[in-house]
């Protein structure tokens, strides 16, 4: 019996879909939820807040999009294991809080050397951490090589804190001419 | 007999086709009857029942009304399509609309380029086939009309606040769009109609009408779809500043680009597709000549648009980096990352497909065999970059095989895994897939100028040194810093495309007035070939499904990208195994659909309906009678 061309060619038109389609189920499955709304207690403590500046990271924020955590070798962006211990000297006069701060409400004011720019403004669309949000994930960040010192109370100079004016954007200068300290792979910014 | 047994099928499929567009027809309409809004019933003065319950009943109904009318226009955010849902009815349409337009957009551009050469050359070949290319274009221009119109009122009764803010940015754009839509159908009928009736320069240029047309709306539809990833020339809240820019955004003409170059390697590998299924059709070896012919110029259509295809498509990613790097990470080290996997899978199987066919093709020319020894190296090249090419970085492996490799990562095949590997892979994959082609160009030829020698010594030295190029720089990527890394794939496609044309020009003038070893005998080809195209058709078709996905998934719970959130309930971005099932049951509706096409296309070619003797007999006794 001889296959009508028609019912062939389909059998062709339908293996190969059902082939790509097979093809689509061997990657992994994951379904990305739009970040959920977070109201955040006015009473957290600093260990509440550094779980949930973990949440964050992991979530709203999409930080691990881009940074690691102890990695190493030829990385696009800064790693971010010890960068507490970095933060606290990376540019003079700021302090690691500040220079976190900085680091998500202006981040193209410090470019870690070795590095292109590319972060996002944290409290702006897309990715719109609230000041409090942007608390817990310094919280978080400090735990990386120090102690968690920040509450929701703490003012830095971009939420009404000292107002300091922020440093033009450099690539790897430090204000006040001191020179940087050598780059390090796998630094945030 | 074939013939035969597809009447059979088609006069099957028809009314069954009539029949479930009719139990749609009548269930959208008992739908939209259902959810009507009716004037309370009143009876007749004389049959009011004047009993306590009867009044009771009366105020109820009244006050029921009285609240009906008290009741507040309220403006609808989003509406819901029923059992798949808002998002998938969307996007299947949206889909079918572009796959059309694609066809419908490509189609005259190489029909124009075809019916050039032959006014040219004077051979009535090429200006048969650019019309049988131009036949497939009027049903399939109604379809996207369709699918246009189709798509609007989707997007105005499911998404009608974000319709109504792409209406205020974009609303001077829409009017020239119109007007342009009808100029389309002006140049596309007479382009049609007019075939043979006109001088052939008055021709051609209704054909460049029709294609600068066709550009223009899809650039301009282009600027709509490109701002919702990439918005510029508005506030941080969405107020318009600047049409002009919220036009020319970073994405638009990187889209513009990849997709004119994107339809033409579709279109070409669609009317490949119908050539394949008119050469498995054909009785006369005659016809299986023409069709073999018109889809060898499809495929060749297809896969010379194909090979810079990627380079098109780095200038976007460059530029959706440039725009946001949230954005360029989500897509190639996030979400969206396995996709791309996929995506190799496709592009490997189209390279190992179009080399195939050239390769079959190949024995339709007499003097072949000195050039057929250095397929089996060509196979070898293109299947190490194909694998290459489709090894993710990360292996999906289980928490002890992740222990033991000391990471998610392959100790070594996880190298193969990152950018400088893959950029070399598809790089030597085009210039492979360049190399056949330039075999196959030279089967049954032979070079009869004085500088023979010296010219294929020059053109083979070009591909050493872009081969050596692509690989140094990939193996070089390894060593140094990203700023340095990212930057290394600009001198990567750049010495492949120079390779490319200057090869391609070298060749044009060693084999002008070559001497001939054998004849091409069109229509002597396996009956395979036939099938690899229409492969391909579906694999383009697929990836077009595929990578469409991306460029809109990409903004996630976006409508517009950092403007407009999307807050209806399918704002998540679905898996990967769940958008390639919704691109397959797309893929499957066009190919029905193109098959009806295809059917309408070839009645033209039909003898004309004759009347059996008996009821020609039937006839004149009546006629008879009457006298």
């Amino acid at each position: 019996m001889t296959v009508p061309l028609i019912a062939r060619i389909g059998a062709l038109v339908l293996g190969t879909t059902a082939f790509y389609t097979y093809v689509g189920q061997m990657v992994p499955q994951k379904e990305v939820q739009p970040p959920a709304e977070i109201v955040l207690k006015s009473d957290l403590t600093t260990a509440d807040m550094v779980k949930v500046g973990r949440e964050i990271m992991e979530g709203k924020g999409l930080c691990f999009t881009c940074h690691t955590i102890g990695k190493t070798g030829a990385l696009r962006f800064p790693d971010l294991a010890g960068v507490d211990v970095r933060a606290k000297s990376r540019e003079a006069g700021l302090t690691d809080v500040d220079y976190f701060a900085q680091a998500m409400y202006e981040p193209n004011a410090f470019i870690v050397p070795g590095f292109n720019p590319g972060m996002p403004t944290i409290n702006k669309p897309p990715v719109g951490l609230t000041d409090q949000e942007i608390l817990c994930v310094i919280s978080y960040l400090q735990t990386l090589g120090g102690t968690p010192t920040v509450t929701l109370q703490t003012k830095h100079r971009y939420n009404a804190g000292t107002a300091t004016p922020a440093a033009p954007p450099s690539q790897g200068a430090s204000p006040g001419g001191t020179q940087p300290e050598a780059p390090l792979k796998g630094e945030k910014r | 007999m074939n013939g035969a047994m597809n009447r059979k099928v088609l006069i099957i499929l028809g009314p069954v086709a009539g029949i479930v567009m009719f139990a749609g027809a009548v269930w959208m309409a008992s739908l939209l009857v259902r959810h009507e809004y009716r004037e309370p019933y009143r009876a007749p003065a004389a049959a009011v029942d004047a009993t306590p319950r009867a009044e009771g009943v009366t105020a109820e109904k009244a006050d029921a009304e009285t609240k009906a009318r008290a009741k507040p226009y309220v403006e609808a955010e989003y509406r819901t399509f029923p059992i798949v849902g808002s998002r998938v009815a969307i996007w299947s349409v949206a889909q079918l609309h572009l796959l059309f337009a694609a066809f419908v957009l490509a189609v005259p551009l190489f029909a124009f380029i075809i019916e050039a050469i032959g006014y040219k050359t004077g051979d009535p070949r090429y200006d048969r086939l650019a019309y049988e290319f131009t036949k497939l274009l009027s049903v399939s221009f109604s379809l996207t009309a369709t699918f246009g119109a189709f798509l609007t009122f989707m997007l105005v009764i499911l998404y009608p606040k974000f319709t109504n803010y792409m209406m205020s940015v974009f609303s001077p754009t829409f009017l020239p769009y119109v007007l342009l839509f009808f100029f389309e159908a002006f140049f596309l009928y007479t382009y049609y109609y007019g075939w043979g009736k006109f001088h052939p320069l008055v021709h051609l240029g209704l054909g460049l009408g029709l294609n600068l047309v066709g550009t223009s709306i899809m650039f301009i539809a282009n600027a709509w779809l490109t701002f919702m990833m990439s918005p510029r020339g508005v506030s941080e809240t969405g107020a318009v500043l600047s049409v002009w820019d919220a036009v020319y955004n970073y994405t638009w003409m990187p889209i513009n680009v990849h997709r004119v170059i994107a339809n033409i390697a579709f279109g070409g590998s669609v009317a490949a597709a119908y050539a394949a299924f008119k050469f498995l059709q054909a009785e006369t070896d005659e016809e299986r000549a023409h069709y073999d012919w018109m889809g060898y110029i499809g495929n060749f259509v297809a896969i010379s648009a194909f090979l810079p295809l990627p380079f098109a498509g780095y200038w976007l990613a460059k530029e959706i980096y440039a725009f946001s790097q949230t954005l360029g990470l989500t897509m190639m080290g996030g979400a969206f990352s396995w996709l791309f996997i996929i995506q190799a899978v496709l592009i490997g199987n189209l390279f190992l497909a179009a080399n195939y066919y050239l390769w079959l093709g190949m024995g339709r020319v007499e003097g072949v065999q000195p050039l057929q020894k250095f397929i089996k190296y060509l196979l070898i090249g293109i299947t190490l970059c194909f694998a290459v090419w489709a090894t993710p970085r990360s292996i999906i492996a289980t928490v002890s095989e992740v222990r033991a490799m000391g990471g998610s990562a392959h100790p070594v095949l996880g190298y193969l895994g990152v950018m400088s590997a893959k950029n070399t892979a598809v790089n030597i994959l085009i210039l492979t897939t360049f190399m056949s082609f330039l075999l196959y160009r030279r089967t049954g030829k032979i070079a009869t100028v004085t500088w023979a020698r010296i010219g294929h010594t020059v053109q083979l030295a070009i591909f050493a040194a872009a081969a050596f190029v692509v690989i140094f720089l990939g193996i070089y990527g390894y060593f140094v810093e990203a700023t340095v890394r990212i930057r290394l794939s600009v001198p990567q496609v750049s010495s492949v495309l120079i390779a490319m044309v200057s090869i391609t020009v070298i060749d044009v003038f060693l084999f002008r007035g070559a001497a001939r070893t054998g004849e091409v005998h069109w229509g002597k080809i396996p009956r395979i070939s036939q099938y690899v195209l229409i492969f391909i058709a579906v694999t383009f078709t697929w990836l077009m499904g595929l990578m469409g996905y991306v460029r809109s998934g990409l903004r996630q719970h976006w409508h517009v990208y950092g403007i407009m959130r999307d807050r209806s309930p399918d704002a998540f971005t679905p898996s990967l195994g769940f958008a390639t099932k919704v691109v397959s049951v797309t893929v499957i509706e066009f190919f029905l659909l193109i098959g009806v096409v295809f059917w309408i296309a070839s009645l033209h070619d039909r003898p004309d309906f004759q009347r059996t003797p008996k009821k020609i007999r039937q006839a004149e006794t009546h006629e008879a009678e009457l006298t």
